[in-house]
This record gives structure tokens, sequence and C-alpha cells, in this order.
């Protein structure tokens, strides 16, 4: 096992009761039995706090999707519910303008999630259809989608705020930290990087619209915040834009993960007919037969949470490579479990073996499916697309070759891999480089829409455009904005200042596993070293888990009693060259806690090392299951801080590509 | 952008005629130079496609397809000559060719030309 520690950290179930509670309040505000119609982007995120019965047992009677065409409804009650887009309001708007021309007569309420928009209220005025709905919403916030992870769940927040140049998420990004900070008490500090973070932080600082909260009495919190570290994406693009390694990142790399749900087949998840405990070890190899994907199964979605599953919570965070190991153990170990039926020999003992054995059972069909699914991932790691992109990963980070690179991602083009792979790697290029030679882009470019659709234009402009500006020619044309210039990324200097490289040697294997960079087999994520220089200094400069052995005289003002034990935030001290290279306004605000006049931060120093604090990390843009994997092994590495992952939504650099392609998967 | 219109359309002709407008527009700004020509292929590429079509006695689909899945389903429909004609007008790398024809012979099972290769 991982050895969670026991410290006690947050409640973030809390904010799935109120996410729950809020959505009850909505549907009770309609009186009678009414119809739902759902965003279908919502879904996902609703199921993650209720469940389709609650629904029903609130007066919901039929559930439709918000699709353009008619929609009949039995009920004189028609409630839609979904995010405020000019697509479903005008949908929304065919649907009751059609009722009144059938003369049928429904009560319309209109539910948008976060918040209502004036731009919804024009658009149903200017349909003339204003009058006929009632207009309100429902406040859906972070969701907890781990014990440390919480998220707004909105898909498409990178893009919206990097090529849309739409920064309403932004605000609604304000307004859920804000929740936090009166749920669970305020942030004392709030430091961070980007020119977007920095504007958000602004807005936390400013006083905002007081939100209604559907609780009552609010438990004290365990473990206070001392800060919030506010990242924006595009301070680390390239994290995103690698292959995720973890089984976590892998599976949502290769199969999906959406909501937390990812889509397996249905003989993976249902346990097999007549289970047979007496011959358990066969079991793991025979399973491997109805694993490989049939293409007619019949796909399930699958709830992937460590809560119910604690083998998952066990083997989500490891490098792929030391996943099947894990299974391994866990199979042995099961399987001198059921043995241990043989050495039953009196009555009680027999008992306390037939009480055991619904657990093993539920324990062997968690083996069962995560056996399955690292069997699915296996053959596709051992592609030469998989192997070839990975190669050209590292070598780009290593900044070896680059031109060589750029022929080999041309060779995968020619391959068929998939767009995003092409996609990703030309973009990486571009960034540890500081950008790819004219004509060797220009040509990769063109192999591009050539073989995938001149439609992807507009993706390959919007990647060169700023704000983005992750796939550029060097040296930049003459005509070339000179905000664009100004934000080259310093990749050198960072591999340098922040040990972002870990060598790839034997002897280098013990340290790869002492560090963050396990998680990319070899490369530390930007994002999380930044985080390290605000929450664990030393950890940037060395690998913590040998500095705690080895620097026992190297006390500094500190007792040696206390050495394992969290500093405290000090903002980005000894980090501030490294912060003044990356683009992007660098921000440390120390808030006034109500009540008092003390600065907060003299506060935080002389707050006694034994209280546990908990420092949120947000992610404004998104953040990976990686980057969760490596911030959960900073926390391991000291006592007394927690991590509160809260981000926009999880992403992969597919679905950010995707995204900014406009095409669904 | 005429071009994510484009995208949505349904219409051959419309299909083109927002393609053009997209090639006038990118043809005006001179630091645009390489989207204008990628704009004057793909307008090239679909009336290709459109003959092809014609050519297929309007039995294949080809409208709307990229380059290389153009080449494909020419060699997957026994047009191989059609498709050397693409690789030529739209100067496709050999490599590219080559896999893809590689791929859509082993894909119809065609051992004769595999070993013609």
């Amino acid at each position: 096992g991982l050895g969670r520690e026991s410290e006690p950290s947050l409640d973030v179930e809390l904010l799935k009761e109120i996410g729950k509670k809020a959505l009850i309040d909505a549907l009770n505000s309609v009186n009678g039995a009414k119809t739902l119609v759902l965003d279908p982007t919502l879904a996902g995120p609703l199921g993650l706090v209720t469940e389709v019965a609650l629904l029903k047992h609130h007066g919901v009677d039929k559930m439709f999707w918000l699709e353009p065409g008619p929609l009949s409804s039995t009920t004189s009650n028609i409630v839609y519910l979904c995010r405020p887009l000019i697509k479903y309001v005008k949908i929304l708007a065919d649907q009751i303008k059609r009722h009144a021309k059938e003369s049928l007569k429904h009560r319309y309420t209109l539910f948008l999630v976060p918040r209502t928009s004036t731009l919804v209220t024009r658009i149903l005025e200017e349909e003339g259809v204003l009058g006929d709905v009632t207009i309100s919403s429902y406040n859906l916030q972070f969701i907890p989608i781990a014990e440390d992870v919480v998220s707004l769940e909105s898909d498409n927040a990178f893009k919206e705020i990097w090529v849309d140049g739409d920064e309403t998420v932004i605000y609604n990004s304000a307004l859920a930290l804000d929740t936090l900070q009166k749920l669970y008490g305020p942030f004392p500090r709030i430091v961070g990087k980007g020119d977007h973070a920095s504007r958000l932080a602004t807005l936390l600082t400013k006083p905002l619209p007081e939100q209604a909260l559907s609780t009552t009495n609010i438990p004290p919190p365990a473990a206070p915040f001392d800060s919030l570290i506010i990242l924006d994406r595009q301070v680390d693009m390239i994290t995103p834009l690698l292959t995720q390694l973890t089984y976590e990142g892998l599976i949502d790399e290769l199969i999906g993960l959406r909501n937390s749900q990812v889509e397996l087949p249905l003989s993976l998840l249902t346990p097999p007919a007549a289970p047979n405990p007496a011959n358990p070890a066969a079991l793991p190899s025979t399973s491997a037969a109805a694993v490989i994907p049939v293409n007619n199964e019949k796909m399930k979605k699958h709830h992937l949470t460590a809560a119910t599953d604690p083998l998952f919570a066990e083997l989500r965070d490891l490098n792929f490579s030391s996943v099947g190991k894990s299974l391994n153990k866990v199979a042995h170990r099961l399987d001198e479990d059921y043995k241990a039926r043989f050495q039953a020999k009196t009555p009680a003992q027999l008992r306390d073996f037939v009480g055991k054995l619904g657990g093993l059972q539920t324990e062997h069909q968690a083996l069962r499916l995560h056996t399955g699914l690292s069997e699915m991932l296996v053959p596709v790691t051992r592609t030469d697309v998989f192997n070839k992109s990975l190669e050209i990963q590292q070598n780009l980070l290593a900044s070896y070759e680059v031109s060589n690179q750029i022929s080999a991602i041309e060779d995968l083009i020619a391959q068929g891999a998939d767009m995003q792979v092409v996609v990703r790697l030309l973009c990486l290029a571009s960034i540890t480089a500081g950008g790819i030679k004219a004509k060797s882009l220009e040509s990769a470019k063109r192999e591009l829409l050539q073989a995938y659709g001149y439609n992807y234009l507009p993706l390959l402009l919007s990647l060169s455009a700023p704000p983005l500006s992750i796939l550029l020619p060097n040296p930049l044309p003459v005509s070339t904005v000179p905000s664009v210039a100004a934000s080259k990324y310093p990749f050198t200097t960072l591999r340098k200042s922040l040990r972002l490289l870990i060598d790839d040697n034997p002897e280098a294997l013990d340290e790869v596993e002492n560090d963050i960079s396990f998680v990319y087999s070899g490369y530390a994520p930007i994002s999380i070293r930044l985080i390290q220089c605000v929450a664990q200094k030393n950890g940037v400069i060395s690998n913590p888990a040998e500095k705690n052995v080895t620097d026992d005289g190297d006390a500094k003002g500190k007792g040696s009693a206390k050495k394992l034990y969290a500093h405290p935030i000090l903002g980005w001290k000894g980090f501030e060259d490294v912060l003044a290279a990356i683009p992007g306004k660098t921000f440390d605000i120390v808030q006034k806690v109500p009540g008092g006049d003390t600065a907060p931060s003299v506060t935080s120093l002389l707050r006694p090392h034994e209280q546990t604090t908990t420092t949120i990390v947000f992610f404004l843009g998104g953040c990976t299951y990686t980057e969760i994997a490596a911030l959960r092994w900073v926390s391991r590495q000291n006592r007394g801080r927690k991590f509160l992952i809260a981000t926009t939504g999880i992403v992969s650099g597919g679905s950010l590509i995707q995204s900014i392609a406009g095409v669904s998967k | 952008l005429s071009l994510e219109e484009a995208s949505r359309m349904v219409d051959p002709t419309a299909v083109v005629t927002s393609v053009k407008a997209a090639h006038k527009f990118f043809s005006e700004d001179k630091d645009r130079a390489f989207e204008a020509k990628m704009m004057d292929e793909s307008t090239r590429l679909l009336s290709t496609q459109q003959q092809l079509e014609k050519d297929s006695d309007g039995k294949v689909n080809f409208f709307g397809l990229s380059v290389s899945e153009t080449i494909r389903t020419c060699i997957l429909n026994g047009m191989a000559k059609k498709a050397d004609r693409v690789k030529a007008e739209f100067k496709v790398p050999d490599k590219r060719f080559w896999h893809l024809k590689l791929h859509a012979l082993t894909a119809m099972r065609d051992f004769e030309a595999l070993d013609a290769f």
C-alpha cells in the first residue's frame, strides 16, 4: 500500500451534499410532476452528485436530452437544466414556440448552471418567449471527484479562456473558491502565476456577490487553509502535451475518462456467472480472453472511484510499468486468503472464513477489473506509434536532435497516427525549442492537413495565434505582434533551474522513484515543481526523500524534531528569478483575515507545527491525472500539510486539442 | 470564419463556395500565404473528389475526405490509377503514399498486388 497518512483532511463530501441539496431545492421549487430536459454535457457532472432515483423521488416524471427538434411532454411542468449557452437557449425557445403553435399549455422553468446570465434573458426576449419562462439558477460548483480533488467539471474551460477569450469561467471559479472560503475558512495567502490566474486572484480579493449557501451547520474544519496556490494552464503547457504514464492517466489517454467514468466492455464489469472460489488463481489468466475488446460487445459506463475500490486507490498513481507487479502481489495475497479455508478446522474458524468471504469476493472482482483494464492498455503501449511518440517526447525534452524529431513526427503522420498525437508533438517541439524552423513547420502542417483534412486549418491557426502561441515558426516573421515574441517559453533554462529531467540510467533509477518525475518516467511536471517552490522548497533542488535521511544536521532554525514538518508558506521566496523568466504575472497576496489585525503570514508562522494545514492548489484551465498523482506524492513527503486539488476540469493533451479543434469525442 | 462555416455545411456547392471565400480572405493578407495555398488545395481536392464520384457512378463517397483518405478509398475500390493521380496532383510524399497503399491492400487481402509491391 501507499500508506496514506492518517492526518485529518477536509471533508469534501460536504460539497457533494451541497450540490445535491441545491438540486433538490431547485426541483422542489416547481410544484407537481415535471419533465426534465437536460443539457447532455451536464449529465456526467450531475451523475457525480446524485442518481436518477433521487430525481424521480422529487417529481421528475420523464427525462429528455436538450436537443433540437420537437419536445412532447405529458406533464404541464417542463424544467430545463443547462449551461447558459446560446445554442441551448435557441433550442429551448424553438420548443416553446412550437408548443404555442400547437396551443399546448406548459409551464416552463429554466435553471441555468451555475448561474443566470443577461445574455440568456436577452436571447429569450429577442425570441419573444421571455414572458413564458421562469429563469433561475442551479449553482453547481466544485464536485468532489476524489477525497483530495474537487472539480468544476467544465470541459471547455481551457478553450474558452485561451482561444475564445471568454472569461466567464474565471468568474465562476472565483465564486466557487469563495464558497470554499465560506465553508472551510479563509485563504490567508494567495500565491500564483499566470495572467489569468492573477485576474482570478484579484477577483477573490474583492467583495463578491453574496451566495446563498444551503447548509445549516458547518463543522469546524479539521485542517484550515494556509494558502491558495493558483496556476493557470498556460504557465505549463508542456506537461499536458506529454503522454501520461500513470495508471489513471494512461486510462484517460487511451480509453478516455469523462467525469470519472470509463466505458468498458460489459463482461469486465459483471462478475462471472459462477464464481469458483476454489480456484481463484486461475481467474486472472482466464479473464484475459474475455478482455479483448470485441467491437460489438455492449459497453457500459463504470465509475472509477477510490471510495468504493481500494485497489484502485492503490494503483491509480503508479507508473504503469509497476502496475503489473502490484496486481500480481494482490492476486497472490488473495490466493493465500482463499487457501485459509483449508486451514479452517473448527466450526468457529470456518464461520470466520465465511464471514470474510464477501469481502474477498469484492476484492476479487476489483482485481479482475483492473487486470482486465491493464490488459486493454498493454497492447496499445506496445504499438509502434505509441513508443515512437514517447521517444520523440523524451528527445524533445532533452532538446536532442530537434530537426530529426520533426521528421519523425512526419513519419507518424504517414503511419496514420491519431491527429491529436501528432499535434501534441508538434506543439511540444515548438515550445521546447522556441519555435520550429519555418520550412519544416510548413511542410509538417501541410502533411497534417492532407492526412487529416483541411478542416483542421482553424485548429492550427488557433494554436499559433496569441494568447496561446504554442505552434510557432523560428525565427518569427517580422510582422509578429511583440506580445508573442515576449511570451516565448524559457524551457531550457527551466529544465536546469527546476531540475525537470532526471537521467534515465540505472544508477538514476532509484532517484526517479524518489521524485515526482516518476509520473512521466523521468520528467518532472513544471506545474508541480512550481508548487514545490512554494510548499516544499528543498524538493525542487534535490530529492526530498533522500534529503530527510542525509540532512540531519541541517536544521536551519527549525528544531530537528520538526524537520519532517512542512515549512510554512513563504510565497515564491528563493525562486523569484525562475518565476520571472516564465511569461505571465507572478503574484503573492496576503489577505486580511476578518476579526484579526495581525498579518496572517505571521500567524501561520506561529501556528503550532502539530496542526495540519491544507494548501489548495487551483488549476485554472484544467489539470491532468498525472499532476494529481505527483502532487499526492509531494503531499506524502511532508507531515503537517495536505493538498486539496481544485481544478476547472480534468484534461489531457488529447482532450485539449480536441476541444480546440471543436470535435467532441 | 467561413472555414468553420464550411465544415458544418452538407450541400457540396455551398462547401466549395465557403472554402473559396476563405481562400480569398487569406490571400488578402500576405502573411497568410500558407493558409491561402492550403485553401486552394482544398478547393482542388473537392473538385477532384466530385470528379471521382462521377467516375465511380456515384457508388463511392469521396466528398469531404482528406487527401490520405481519398487515396485509400481509391485503392480500396480498385481505382489504383486514380490513386496515383491524386498522389501526383497533391505532391503526396512517397512515404505516406506507400503506407496508405500497404494498409489498404492488406485490408483488402489483395495479396497479388502486395507481392507486386
